[in-house]
């Protein structure tokens, strides 16, 4: 009896709060829609990771264009002490590359599963991220976070992905793919996360392997801060690496901003590779994204994003645009279909391609 | 607001074009830094028409995915001989076979790990894959030549150093970062022997070995071959020696010595020419102790990524971690099987009371026999492993 008291508490709660909300539909321009932070519905303080007991709710009520009566509310809760979710994508893509012939394939694109053991719930949790498929099982993230009873400041250590940028689900978008932090590529160390009122702060310190084995004594810095308001939120991040190899140093600024039924989201990214075998360089990459809310349950993103490889050298630029539309028809389903098209120099033909996909997330 | 918008959009849009390429390479570099070049089955061929135009934008730098970096001054001994980050009972590139270099496993997308390489974008050609297999086939040689004023360094050995093995070797390859005087590289230079039976050396019953042929690579002016062949496999510790002081050395062909000290990681030296580069490996036949049982079955046999690869936890299969010797021990002895919760895994002094026997022998009641899928262990190797639990299964 007190269990479903507590499932309808939380359904009604929910409800009402969405009702004097917008509508929002996935990923980071869902948070600037609402006006708030990435944690509030994700694992990571950054965004990214299992969804909350608010985002899992979020999902089902707000996201669909129709959410089916399945008596309550799926929490990912199991109990008091464990929590868990997943991600299911797979679909179909078709490339064009000048020159070539086309290639089209269909793929079961990737299972995530997430764990959480709260031993002392809201206080100590054990999380983990990992791929089940289709390769091999593969952990991506594994920590353990202790939040302070005031709730502001927690401490996490383990393998996760890193506080950097705006945290889209696009690993190859330039921002993403240029800087090297995206969701390939975890990394082992520690991370003070601080949350209060407007403010939301993340330092890592990591090894600085991408992944790989420590191979020397440099570490990473990673450091991101965002200010949140109820329309707009800018912020900003810096990442060293200071590596036997050589250093780099990342920057960037990072925007969002609610215009109505339209959300815009930007990133910019500066980077300085020094002391490599390629020698000192320097490059821009930027992203800037609109969603169009036109209908619940269906959203058009258009993004354009540009990359400098190295700003001594002229007329090596790329670009990339994108035309995407999700359509979630009911609560653990989504669709996308979407077009990308890359342009960059003539002599190289895998800069200059067409991309055509469909896709399908199960979520929950 | 929102003309503010549309006209920031448009100035992005207007502003934000792709380049011309004019004056570039294929790789979007300055035409003055070398230009193209044609695809050929080397290793400046490759650089310059796979890894510089579609890998080194991520994997360069300090933050290259998994410590990877492609670039050319890393990509030889970043890849050659080099275990995988992403599966580690995988080489990069394994010189002469690439059928087996996990580099042409993530080109043509056949891992069972991770995404096909480049990263969302287009695959490599086939036929551009073709030229990287021969460079492999060939023996992944580097690029010939080299600066004229820095002494050579070992970046590579084959057996592994510290490596334990069961079988003998047919051939020590040591690899260079430079090109090497063929003329320094015989048998007074490129040096074997074993310690005699008590693993110590320079103790006075040091056996040498003499070699079938002691060369530099004929298609690799960086690789000095020791031939073993006829050589009798005898289970002792080996110590190779390549010369970097007294009268024999080995000289790269700017006429520098070999800066050889080597003090566990490549590459050797200390920054200055001279100094003999010193590694050691076993040949060690299956004996009853769990480090010989780890290196010659647990490891070549159980650890694979995805089977009992760890980490140790409640779930079978890579719960059972069986990737070291400490691991096996953990996971194993005294250990209460899954299947079979009345069981130890290992019991002490009780070979035929422990399911790992049960399971390599196919007697189990619960599960199938293992290895998973075959082939399975003879009886003579279950009996190694027997006598080391009926010995009291020691650490």
């Amino acid at each position: 009896m007190k269990e479903i008291f507590a499932w309808k508490s939380i359904s009604c709660a929910l409800l009402c709060f969405f009702a004097i909300n917008e509508t929002a539909h996935a990923e980071p321009y869902l948070a600037v829609r609402q006006g708030l932070k990435c944690s509030t519905c994700h694992m990571a303080a950054s965004g990214g990771g299992q969804r909350t007991t608010y985002g899992s709710a979020f999902a089902q009520t707000e996201l669909p264009a129709r959410t089916l009566d399945m008596g309550q509310l799926w929490t990912g809760d199991i109990g008091r002490y464990f929590a868990v979710g997943g991600d299911i994508r797979g679909g179909w893509n078709r490339l064009d590359v000048a020159g070539r012939t086309s290639i089209s394939d269909t793929e079961f694109e990737e299972f995530l599963a997430y764990i959480q053991i709260k031993p002392l719930p809201n206080y100590l949790t054990l999380y983990v991220d990992a791929k089940l498929r289709p390769d091999d099982p593969e952990i991506r993230e594994q920590y353990a976070r202790l939040t302070l009873p005031n709730g502001r400041w927690s401490i996490q250590g383990g393998e996760f992905f890193l506080p950097y940028g705006l945290r889209i689900q696009d690993d190859e978008a330039f921002v993403r793919q240029v800087s090297g932090i995206n969701f390939n590529t975890p990394d082992v160390g520690w991370q003070v996360n601080y949350e209060e009122g407007s403010w939301s702060g993340q330092l890592a310190v990591t090894r600085g392997t991408a992944g790989g084995p420590e191979i020397d004594s440099g570490k990473q810095y990673s450091l991101r801060i965002s200010h949140v308001e109820t329309r707009w939120r800018v912020g900003g991040s810096l990442n060293i690496n200071d590596a036997r190899i050589g250093d780099r140093q990342m920057q960037n600024l990072i925007a969002g901003l609610r215009t109505g039924p339209v959300v815009w989201l930007a990133e910019i990214d500066y980077i300085i590779d020094d002391g490599s075998p390629l020698g000192k360089r320097k490059s821009w990459a930027s992203y800037i994204e609109a969603n169009y809310n036109f209908r619940k349950g269906q959203n058009l993103r258009t993004s354009l994003e540009w990359f400098d490889p190295d700003n001594h050298v002229s007329e090596d630029e790329q670009t990339r645009l994108s035309i995407v539309w999700e359509y979630t028809p009911i609560q653990f389903l989504q669709a996308r279909f979407g077009y990308r098209d890359y342009s960059g120099i003539p002599q190289n033909p895998a800069q200059n391609r067409e991309q055509v996909f469909a896709e399908l997330h199960v979520f929950f | 607001m929102r003309l503010l918008i549309i006209i920031l959009l448009g100035l992005a849009l207007g502003g934000c074009s792709a380049g011309s390429g004019e004056g570039l390479d294929v790789s979007g570099r300055p035409l003055s830094e070398g230009g193209d070049v044609p695809l050929a089955a080397t290793l400046a061929s490759i650089q310059a028409n796979v890894f510089n135009p579609s890998c080194i934008v991520c994997h360069s730098g300090a933050s290259a995915p998994l410590g990877l970096r492609l670039d050319a001054a890393s990509s030889f001994t970043a890849l050659v001989g080099v275990s995988s980050s992403q599966d580690s009972s995988f080489q990069l590139v394994v010189p002469g076979n690439p059928d087996a270099s996990y580099l042409i496993k993530k080109l043509e997308g056949t891992t069972a790990e991770g995404e096909q390489m480049p990263l969302g974008g287009p695959p490599v050609l086939p036929a551009t894959i073709d030229f990287v297999r021969q460079w492999i086939t060939d023996g992944a040689a580097p690029d010939s030549g080299g600066p004229a004023n820095q002494p050579p360094v070992v970046v590579s050995l084959t057996p592994a150093p510290d490596s334990v093995s069961t079988d003998f070797p047919s051939q020590l390859a040591a690899g260079f970062d430079l090109d090497v005087d063929a003329s320094s590289v015989n048998d007074l230079t490129f040096t074997l022997r074993r310690s005699g039976g008590d693993g110590q050396f320079n103790n006075g019953n040091d056996v040498v070995i003499a070699p079938a042929a002691v060369a530099l690579s004929p298609t690799n002016a960086r690789l000095a071959v020791m031939d073993l062949t006829g050589v009798a496999a005898v289970e002792d510790r080996y110590r190779i020696t390549l010369s970097g002081s007294g009268a024999n050395v080995i000289l790269g062909v700017s006429g520098l010595t070999l800066d050889g000290e080597f003090v566990g990681g490549f590459p050797s030296g200390d920054g200055t020419q001279g100094g003999d580069f010193v590694a050691e490996f076993e040949v060690q036949g299956l004996q009853a102790s769990l480090d010989s049982i780890q290196a010659n079955i647990f490891t070549p046999s159980c650890a694979f990524s995805g089977c009992h690869s760890g980490p140790p936890g409640p779930n079978l299969p890579a719960g059972m971690d069986l990737t070291s010797a400490d691991a096996s021990f953990a996971s194993l002895v005294g250990v209460a099987s899954i299947q079979m919760p009345m069981t130890m895994r290992v019991a002490n002094g009780n070979a035929d009371g422990s399911y790992l026997i049960q399971k390599l022998e196919g007697t189990a009641a619960a599960g199938s026999r293992m290895p998973l899928g075959g082939p399975f262990l003879d009886q003579v190797t279950i009996d190694v492993i027997r006598a080391w639990i009926d010995s009291g299964a020691a650490r």
